[in-house]
């Protein structure tokens, strides 16, 4: 209940003219500041992965709709040109409500509609404060979260059915303990993960063999709340030391993806979302994103203060070379095209012109979304 | 030996005989003994890889046997209690000014006796039970 996410409100209205994003839209500057519906596809797949939350407003509206910012476009570019430019590693970073979760959201239904393989973790801090079980990998520093890895095994067949019916396994497996036939589909490989949790981790190893293997579709890992993984987690190990995020196998792989140690041999992306509301402080995190962004504009570099002493090296490590797209407000245009979406689904009950756009997005902090639709829609007058 | 856990029969975890319910949580049912609070369940949970929220149906029989078998070597319950007792009788036994206090039934460590003294009549005693 806790969790509930309810995508359709009969009580709206139809908008007309709302076309779906599909493949050739990606990363196509025309659709900027328009609101493009989701396929019922892409839908089923956003849901099977937790992308939607319970606090978002999807509940409002007659169907899902995401609007095309600058920054959609421009992290739509970069999964187009993935095989010329690189695979991208980006944090998205920026004020609360300014939109991080959902341009993951986008992301992850622009990789729907071009045929990825999605694999989200919709919250990172359910990995790290301790609330579900972890074991120790022995003979390794490693510690595995078998239950959390089982429900995401089912999450990634559920929403990558599609795809998955139809690859079959292709190579061989010696560390999962059970017998794998030779034939079985990877949603199939998945569904077992998913079924057992005492395997849950060797079947997801082998899953992720597979999948990496020549011939398969790209990948596209998002994770949201990055302070959380970058720092110590609530666990305990034997000795009562706490143990550093980057300790959980789980955890572990998706770092080396986002640090760029592995590599997706198919290509893909690696997005990672900041939580601006309640992540624990991280002077290592916030240190290493404001680097990024100076080497991306080209400005001052930012020195380590060497009187600090709460810096995380190994946090350092995993950001050295990210790339950070930080979300600033709405532009006029972009704002306008939102509540005129808004208005055509009948939630909005003003007139739609210059004004009252100014007026939304100047009360906003100059065009932060969460509280353009805070002061529009969730205003109970 | 605390005879609290003693259970040859089953692996189960019991507090006065009287075994635990399967959906508990486990940290709860440790903390149920005299002598462990937050932070002794909280060691013994790390010791054996189990997180805060797990409950003791969904930890295998044989973890329940092992942290029987570690409570069993702590000092708990009836065998806490004889240490805490033998500490006021020590005192009181040397004439000490805080056996004395104990006896007494007055504050051992200082306060004021012209007022605020309710919880050292009801608690400080010579012939300290629990």
């Amino acid at each position: 209940m806790r969790k509930r996410v309810v995508l359709s409100n009969t009580n709206a209205l139809e908008v007309e003219g709302l076309q779906d994003l599909s493949k050739n839209m990606v990363g196509d500057k025309q659709y900027i500041g328009k609101v493009l519906g989701l396929q019922g596809q892409t839908v089923d797949g956003l849901r099977a992965v937790e992308a939607f939350k319970a606090q978002q407003g999807w509940g409002l509206f007659r169907r899902p709709g995401v609007l095309v910012r600058e920054e959609t476009v421009r992290i739509g570019e970069r999964l187009n040109t993935f095989k010329t430019n690189g695979v991208p590693r980006l944090v998205l970073d920026g004020n609360r409500g300014a939109g991080k979760s959902l341009m993951l959201l986008s992301s992850m239904a622009m990789a729907f509609v071009k045929g990825w393989i999605v694999v989200n973790f919709p919250e990172a801090q359910e990995l790290t404060n301790a609330v579900t079980e972890y074991t120790p990998i022995p003979d390794t520093p490693l510690y595995s979260q078998n239950a959390y890895v089982a429900t995401l095994l089912a999450a990634i067949a559920k929403a990558n059915s599609t795809i998955l019916d139809k690859l079959e396994i292709s190579q061989k497996h010696p560390n999962v303990p059970i017998p794998l036939q030779s034939n079985i589909t990877l949603s199939r490989l998945c569904e077992l993960g998913a079924r057992d949790p005492e395997i849950a981790w060797p079947i997801f190893e082998a899953f992720w063999s597979e999948i990496t293997a020549s011939g398969r579709p790209p990948i596209l890992m998002a994770l949201d709340g990055l302070q959380y993984i970058m720092t110590e987690s609530e666990y305990h190990d034997a000795n009562f030391k706490k143990i550093h995020a980057h300790d959980f196998a789980i955890i572990q792989h998706f770092v080396s993806y986002l640090s760029g140690k592995k590599s997706l041999p198919n290509g893909g992306a690696i997005l990672a979302a900041t939580s601006r509301s309640h992540a624990p402080k991280s002077k290592s995190v916030e240190l290493a994103l404001q680097q990024a962004l100076e080497r991306q504009d080209g400005g001052l570099f930012t020195e380590k203060d060497p009187w600090e002493k709460t810096y995380d090296a190994r946090a350092e490590m995993a950001l050295a070379s990210v790339e950070v797209l930080k979300l600033g407000g709405l532009s006029k245009d972009e704002a306008r095209g939102l509540m005129e979406y808004w208005a055509q689904s009948g939630v909005l009950r003003q007139r739609v012109d210059e004004r009252t756009v100014a007026e939304k997005w100047a009360l906003a902090g100059n065009g932060i979304v969460g509280e353009i639709e805070r002061g529009a829609l969730r205003t109970r007058i | 030996m605390s005879t609290a856990l003693l259970n040859t029969k089953s692996s189960s975890l019991r507090h006065n005989g009287v075994p635990f319910p399967e959906n508990r949580l486990i940290k709860k049912s440790l903390e149920t003994f005299y002598g462990i609070g937050a932070h002794q369940s909280s060691r013994i949970l790390a010791k054996f890889n189990i997180f805060p929220g797990a409950r003791l149906g969904s930890v295998p029989s044989k973890t329940i046997a092992a942290i029987s078998a570690d409570l069993s070597q702590m000092t708990i319950e009836n065998d806490l209690r004889k240490q805490v007792r033998d500490n006021i009788k020590r005192l009181r036994d040397m004439g000490s000014y805080r056996g004395r206090r104990h006896a007494m039934g007055l504050p051992v460590r200082g306060q004021r006796t012209r007022s605020q003294i309710a919880t050292a009549r009801k608690l400080n005693r010579a012939d300290w039970k629990a």
